[in-house]
């Protein structure tokens, strides 16, 4: 918690200089009645936007909560946003069917594994173009960027003739690999950024004390980087774990399938649509991901500002 | 293995080549179709219609969020919600918010007497659906771009505007936005990136229907190639849209310039 309130606080920084810079300067003065009047009417106007914000973003997830209290029938008899009387039969109904289990560990080994696979390339190749000076490094550095112009529906046709040629289809290896691909160049010029900010000084200082470069890697850069490494590990899971596009072409039998594909296909198949079960898993789907990101909350907020430039 | 997907990255128009060299057939055949032209034009009111409700919203709530910034970790926290969710889940939650038959929206239009429509198979509501889906999806980004924008906006021009007696509207009018410029410029940008190749929602939420009204050129590519199995014809659409991206960046980039010029 200590680590989220000094983030506050060096954001407030700004926020107080801004603060006088817009009410500090304003020509009525403080005490009179006219100006508090006048703050209060800003102060309102200033909120109006922020509670929009705020019924804009939760009213989806309120919806889909209240939903999925519901039985089937109720749904349409009690439009309310309260149910009647809450169950949790759709939870019980999602959690016991194979394929929210199946897709659910399929989500999480092809999560971790993207995770892992991204950190243990994308770690030391920005390692070694941040510390070292070889021949075409830059070039090498600008090359590693290029997947990254390319979205992902451009890749859709050409990946899939490739698994089928390489017989890659319906692997979660695959799944991994790609969405490890797709990682990569964010995450190593992510790093490099990082890795150049820790003072050549400190790793020269450590060589001189006899640590070699894997104690020096160890002992000095690891510990430095960590909150990138953790910024990274969060943004590459969350692509793994939220991936529809490329899992729907890279996969058909039900057994390898991800939990986005699983959430399609199950608004398609039943006869009668099954809004509860449906909103069950799409919150269920959105937890697991939902109980780490309030966990580390300021790194996805460092690395989707800094992942912007794609 | 992974140097056959970084590859296939790289490669992406020479494996539109087909064994059999067809020349720029697929192309021909493409800009001669009727269907073709249609989610073009589907495409055309989907970028534009999301890039005008994304900035419009995206603006309100970075100058919103700008005066309380740091504060509250809540709003912080809730404005980047929609970014951890996946499409197909966004997609769920916005079908049964414009449900027509129990959707909470229909029920709130209930109250001031308005009989809501059935919003998902309408033709022209359908893409209003679709739209706010995708910028609900998107806007974490273009808020954190924007209010980035505004964090370094230098001070001094906002005391010099005050003591001209600029007020209000006026000021953001005349100062802010046009300081922000490059911010606007970026998140048009990506948004309209993500918009041109976006297909998660499209797909998810109505799959190109009712009756085409959503068929954008990405749900047309995905439609070609794994519904028809017309893979080469599918990459000769995809190529388009890139090149449509790149040449719609250039055009925002010319404008931008254009209105750094004139200030």
């Amino acid at each position: 918690m200590t680590d989220i309130r000094d983030y506050d606080e060096t954001f407030s920084e700004p926020t107080a200089r801004a603060t006088t810079a817009v009410t500090g300067g304003s020509p009525e003065q403080p005490g009179t009645v006219g100006g508090r009047v006048r703050r209060l009417i800003r102060n309102i106007l200033i909120s109006i936007p922020l509670i929009g914000l705020v019924v804009w973003t939760l009213t989806p997830f309120l919806v889909t909560l209240s939903v999925s209290f519901k039985d089937r029938a109720e749904v349409f008899a009690d439009p309310g946003l309260i149910p009647s009387s809450p169950g949790l039969a759709a939870y019980s109904e999602v959690l016991t069917s194979q394929s929210f289990i199946t897709s659910f560990l399929n989500s999480l080994i092809v999560g971790v594994g993207t995770t892992l696979l991204t950190i243990a390339i994308g770690v030391p190749a920005a390692y070694a173009f941040a510390r070292f000076n070889f021949r075409g490094r830059h070039l090498l550095l600008l090359f590693t960027l290029l997947p990254r112009l390319v979205p992902s529906l451009g890749i859709m046709v050409p990946i899939y003739r490739l698994a089928v040629a390489v017989g890659a289809l319906d692997s979660r290896l695959t799944l991994i690999v790609v969405y490890t691909g797709m990682l990569l160049p964010l995450a190593v010029w992510l790093m490099v950024g990082f890795f150049q900010q820790i003072p050549r000084e400190i790793e020269e200082a450590a060589n001189v004390d006899g640590a070699s470069l894997w104690g020096r890697l160890r002992y000095i850069v690891a510990p430095l980087a960590a909150p990138s490494m953790i910024m990274i590990g969060v943004l590459a899971f969350r692509e793994a774990w939220n991936e529809f596009t490329l899992v729907l072409v890279l996969t058909s039998t039900p057994g390898k399938r991800t939990l986005p594909y699983e959430l399609y296909l199950m608004q398609g198949i039943e006869g009668i649509a099954n809004f509860p079960g449906e909103a069950a898993f799409t919150l269920l789907t959105v937890l697991p991901f939902v109980l780490i990101y309030t966990r580390v909350e300021k790194y996805v907020v460092a690395g989707l500002i800094s992942g912007s430039g794609k | 293995m992974l140097y056959g997907v970084w590859q296939s990255l790289f490669r992406r128009e020479t494996l539109a080549s087909d064994p059999e060299f067809v020349g720029f057939l697929n192309y021909t055949e493409m800009f001669s179709s009727d269907s073709f032209w249609h989610s073009f034009n589907r495409t055309a009111i989907f970028v534009f219609g999301s890039l005008i409700v994304g900035t419009t919203l995206g603006l309100l709530f970075a100058f919103a969020l700008f005066r309380v910034v740091g504060r509250l970790r809540f709003l912080r926290a809730v404005t980047v919600a929609p970014y951890i969710i996946s499409n197909v889940a966004a997609a769920v939650m916005f079908r049964i918010l414009f449900n027509s038959q129990f959707g909470v929206l229909n029920e709130f239009l209930s109250w001031f007497g308005i009989d809501g429509p059935s919003w998902l198979a309408d033709q022209g509501l359908a893409m209003l659906v679709v739209i706010f889906t995708q910028v609900w999806t998107d806007l974490p980004l273009t808020i954190l771009l924007l209010l980035g924008g505004l964090m370094t906006i230098d001070k001094s021009y906002l005391d010099a505007s005050l003591v001209d007696g600029a007020t209000g509207w006026t000021r953001a009018r005349h100062i802010t936005i046009p300081l922000l410029a490059p911010q606007i410029l970026i998140s048009t940008v990506w948004l309209s990136y993500s918009t041109l190749t976006g297909l998660g929602v499209v797909l998810a939420l109505t799959g190109g229907g009712p009756l085409r009204a959503t068929q954008t050129m990405a749900m047309e590519m995905y439609t070609v190639a794994f519904r028809n199995l017309e893979f080469n014809q599918a990459l000769a659409i995809a190529t388009f849209i890139l090149v449509l991206n790149a040449l719609l960046t250039l055009g925002y980039v010319a404008i931008g310039r254009r209105y750094e010029y004139e200030q």
